[in-house]
């Protein structure tokens, strides 16, 4: 069982956030006006930085051209303060929507850009680098609304809060509230889905899990993120000009990101403020102040990732304390209906140039048990997994799931169904911890999209989940990532994690590749389990007949792409066919 | 044929020449090393001041060409052995640092020769008759220099017993170790081919640009789309991205405008990501 909540060393969350918001409130008084303009103004930037740490640090994108988002809801901002200046009530709803407007622009972009999976992070980056400077165009020559190269001039500043003080707290206050809310996107499912996705795109998604959705989504809150500092910037400046969209702030914005420590929340913040501050102090004493910090971003880039908060992590160790560990909460049980599956795969067919892979394969599941499908490397049988799952097209034939044909739809859409898979390599999160990982195979099919942004959900247990717990009692250690586990280990957590989804039908794929006799008979124990107490239909691919013994009802053997043998394992095992191929008898 | 044809169809075949030539060494260094030089750009740059500062000093325009090289060269080794190499495994990071590199060659130029624009005049001036048209001499010197370089390359890449190797080393790089073939040396030798092919096309468009510290990234991304658009593997596909990229920009450029352009062979390479991810010439 899971230990209750634990006393806890450290500062507690409540007064490190409130010394935090003290002191940036009480800056002014000690700084002077000059300051208090300029580090305004980096505020701002400190906004847009977090949403490059965001994709960048978390769900592992990066965007070159952030500078558009900026500028446009810089401009936006600009038009709506021009024009209201009768009516400044309206600014309450657009400023927001000006802000909104960059965010939305952000998640059609992603949309269209992550619409296709894998290669995407290159691709990304350029295509974002380009839309900032077709922005930086399109500003500099629609001058009737923009104001062309020169800009958009005489912006009022916000009505009442024209002070070089009050545009201060202004731009405070909207650092403040962007950081606890992107440090809650962190802390919530969705931050750790993020998080999970740079790690292992495809493990994600064969949790049932829409990655370009996720994606999309990272970037248009990192777009939001930009608009807000935008909005805000054409008041505090009063001057918006084509440069805000372009190459420039885009740029310094991934300096910032990086140099601060791009995989932690208060990174980039930190970084847009320390060396924003430095730059404008030591641009001009130093002639070769920009070569020198791009050098510095190179460095920091190939030896040191965890930029600077990386340099303060053990203070912050002391400030924050241990980890604690919430009571769990019941996981809400898996929505799609139960009972067996049936399964079939009909004369599938499928070619990769010359090469046969699958010629005309069929295969039935229709009761629940274990089935073993075994073979001669190059048979194809991690190919039929891959078409199951969707992520290998078929040439002909077809695959149907209760009747219902599935071999169109996307792999995410295809495990929804259902389907729990796990991989040959064992594949986990390796920077996440235990429990986290498990809980994302929790989330797996109960969870919907807007319960991924409450962060109780990473406490979610199931009896399922206890019982593993017993059974493997590392399960239980919160403080290991899965990094850190031995290779047995992280077999065990793999299949504990596809266990967890509590799926109707389950493929595993040489699910004890790699395990002492002792975590073999463990998890031979854990499969047996599964398939009698949950009625599932377990698919297991082995080439260890002492193994398919043990675990087989029905016993599938592949060879050169086809069915050549089924039945019982006695039944193959006296088939002539299967002999020949195994043996190399004359046929 | 009408003049007015003969001249178009050069105009169309030095756009494919110079958009080809610029890629060429963006294509070598991500189709062989899978590296995405991010400062493919600014190498060209560096080639662009090189033919400046030939100029400036009246020394031969020829003269470019070799001080264009060892620049180059020396940038590509340096920066291969100390910045790319340590991150083959994570090619992520390569984008990230070359990016980086970016960055700081464009503030290096900008420390030294500033921030305006510098133009230089043709070196081979006047114009020629083909087939009735007159045709300015420099941009036919261009496609056939363009053409020599890139017949060359292949034909050398094709029968020769490196090239062989480097095929070797760019399917499995491993296994080419173990076989012995030098593949840290191959790998490094390939990188500063780039950067030369990068530093060679900067002297060749030199005359025909604005040159200036920023110029860089408008041909890195018009390369990467060619790329994208033509696919990495073969000089065929180059040629084709070449055309469809440079054919793309200057049709809605005309239409409308450079904007136009610039966003139609943007929008392009989004819809060939979803379509044809591997480019119209794949490499199976």
């Amino acid at each position: 069982m899971r230990a209750p909540d634990a006393p806890r060393r450290g500062v507690p969350t409540v007064v490190r956030a409130g010394v935090a918001i003290v002191a940036l409130l009480a800056l002014p008084f000690a700084v002077g006006d000059f300051w208090a303009y300029q580090l305004g103004l980096l505020y701002l930037y400190a906004i847009a930085a977090l949403g490059i740490g965001l994709c960048w640090g978390r769900a592992g994108f990066l965007p070159l051209g952030q500078g558009l988002f900026f500028g446009l809801a810089a401009y936006l901002s600009g038009l709506a303060l021009i024009a209201c200046d009768e009516t400044p009530w309206l600014l309450l709803v657009l400023i927001p929507l000006a802000a909104c407007a960059s965010g939305v622009l952000a998640f059609a972009i992603g949309t269209l850009v992550f619409r296709r999976r894998g290669e995407s992070g290159p691709y990304f980056s350029m295509i974002t680098l380009a839309l900032s400077l077709l922005a930086y165009q399109v500003a500099n020559n629609w001058e009737s609304v923009t104001g062309g190269f020169n800009g958009l001039k005489g912006i009022p500043g916000l009505p009442g809060l024209d002070s070089y003080t009050a545009a201060y707290y202004v731009a405070a206050l909207a650092l403040i509230s962007s950081t606890l809310a992107t440090g809650w996107l962190y802390r919530a499912p969705l931050g750790v889905l993020w998080a999970a996705l740079s790690y292992n795109e495809r493990r994600v998604v064969m949790f049932g899990f829409d990655s370009n959705r996720l994606k999309a989504v990272a970037f248009g809150v990192s777009g939001l993120l930009a608009g807000i500092g935008g909005a805000l910037y054409a008041p505090q400046q009063g001057l918006v000009t084509p440069q805000l969209c372009g190459f420039a702030l885009s740029a310094d914005l991934v300096i910032w990101a990086a140099v601060g420590g791009r995989g932690r929340l208060l990174g980039p913040v930190l970084g847009a403020i320390v060396i924003g501050a430095a730059t404008s102090a030591l641009r001009d004493r130093f002639q070769f102040w920009e070569i020198g910090l791009a050098i510095v971003f190179i460095l920091v880039v190939l030896l040191f990732p965890q930029g600077l908060v990386g340099v303060f992590a053990p203070l912050e160790r002391w400030w924050r304390g241990g980890v604690r560990r919430l009571a769990p909460i019941a996981a809400p049980a898996r929505s799609a209906a139960s009972g067996a599956a049936r399964l079939a795969i009909e004369a599938i067919d499928v070619r990769l140039g010359e090469v046969r892979i699958l010629d005309r394969l069929t295969l039935a599941f229709d009761r629940p048990g274990i089935y073993c499908v075994i073979g001669p490397n190059g048979a194809g049988k991690t190919s039929t997994f891959n078409v199951l799952t969707g992520e290998l097209a078929a040439q002909a034939g077809r695959v149907s799931f209760d009747g219902r044909s599935i071999d169109r739809l996307p792999t995410h859409r295809i495990v929804r169904l259902g389907i729990g898979r796990k991989f040959q390599i064992p594949s986990v999160f390796a920077d996440l911890t235990i429990a986290d990982n498990l809980a994302i195979a929790l989330w797996s099919g109960r969870a919907g999209a807007l319960a991924l942004l409450r962060p109780s959900l990473r406490r979610w247990s199931s009896a399922l989940r206890d019982e593993l717990e017993l059974r493997y009692p590392f399960l239980g250690d919160d403080s290991r990532t899965a990094a850190e586990l031995s290779h047995g280990e992280r077999q065990v957590l793999e299949l504990a994690m596809a266990l967890l989804g509590e799926p109707r039908l389950l493929l595993l794929d040489e699910p004890c590749a790699g395990l002492s006799p002792q975590e073999t008979a463990a998890a031979i124990d854990a499969i047996r389990w599964a398939s009698e107490r949950r009625g599932a239909t377990i698919v297991v691919i082995e080439h260890d007949m002492a193994l398919v013994r043990k675990l087989a009802d029905h016993v599938f053997v592949l060879h050169n792409g086809s069915l050549i043998a089924q039945g019982s394992v006695a039944q193959v095992q006296g088939n002539a066919a299967v002999q020949a191929i195994y043996v190399g008898a004359e046929k | 044929m009408e003049p007015v044809l003969v001249a178009q169809a050069l105009n169309a075949l030095f756009g494919i020449a110079s958009l080809a030539i610029v890629a060429l060494g963006l294509a070598v260094v991500l189709g062989l090393l899978g590296v995405l030089n991010l400062a493919h750009g600014e190498l060209v740059m560096v080639g662009a001041y090189c033919a400046w500062v030939a100029q400036q000093n009246g020394w031969p325009y020829l003269t470019a060409v070799p001080l264009a090289l060892v620049v180059c060269g020396i940038l590509g080794y340096a920066v291969e052995r100390w910045l790319v190499r340590p991150l083959y495994q994570r090619p992520f990071d390569t984008l990230v640092v070359t990016w980086g590199l970016s960055l700081l060659l464009r503030k290096c130029a900008e420390a030294i020769f500033g921030l305006g624009y510098k133009s230089l005049s043709e070196p081979i001036g006047g114009t020629v008759d083909v087939l009735g048209a007159t045709y300015p001499r420099f941009r036919l010197v261009l496609i056939g220099v363009s053409a020599v370089v890139l017949g060359g390359l292949v034909l050398w890449y094709a029968k020769s017993r490196t090239g062989t190797r480097i095929k070797a080393m760019a399917g499995n790089p491993d296994l080419a170790r173990a076989l012995g073939i030098p593949v840290a040396r191959y790998a490094s030798a390939t990188f500063i081919v780039g950067t030369c092919l990068a530093g060679l096309a900067g002297v060749l468009i030199a005359p025909l640009v604005p040159v200036q510290p920023f110029m860089g990234l408008d041909h890195v991304l018009m390369s990467f789309f060619v790329l994208v658009v033509g696919g990495l593997g073969s000089v065929g596909g180059l040629l084709t991205g070449s055309a469809v990229i440079g054919g793309t920009n200057s049709v809605v450029s005309a239409l409308s405008d450079s904007t136009g352009g610039y966003f139609a062979v943007l929008a392009l390479a989004i819809v060939f990501l979803w379509l044809r991810p591997r480019g119209i010439h794949a490499r199976t």
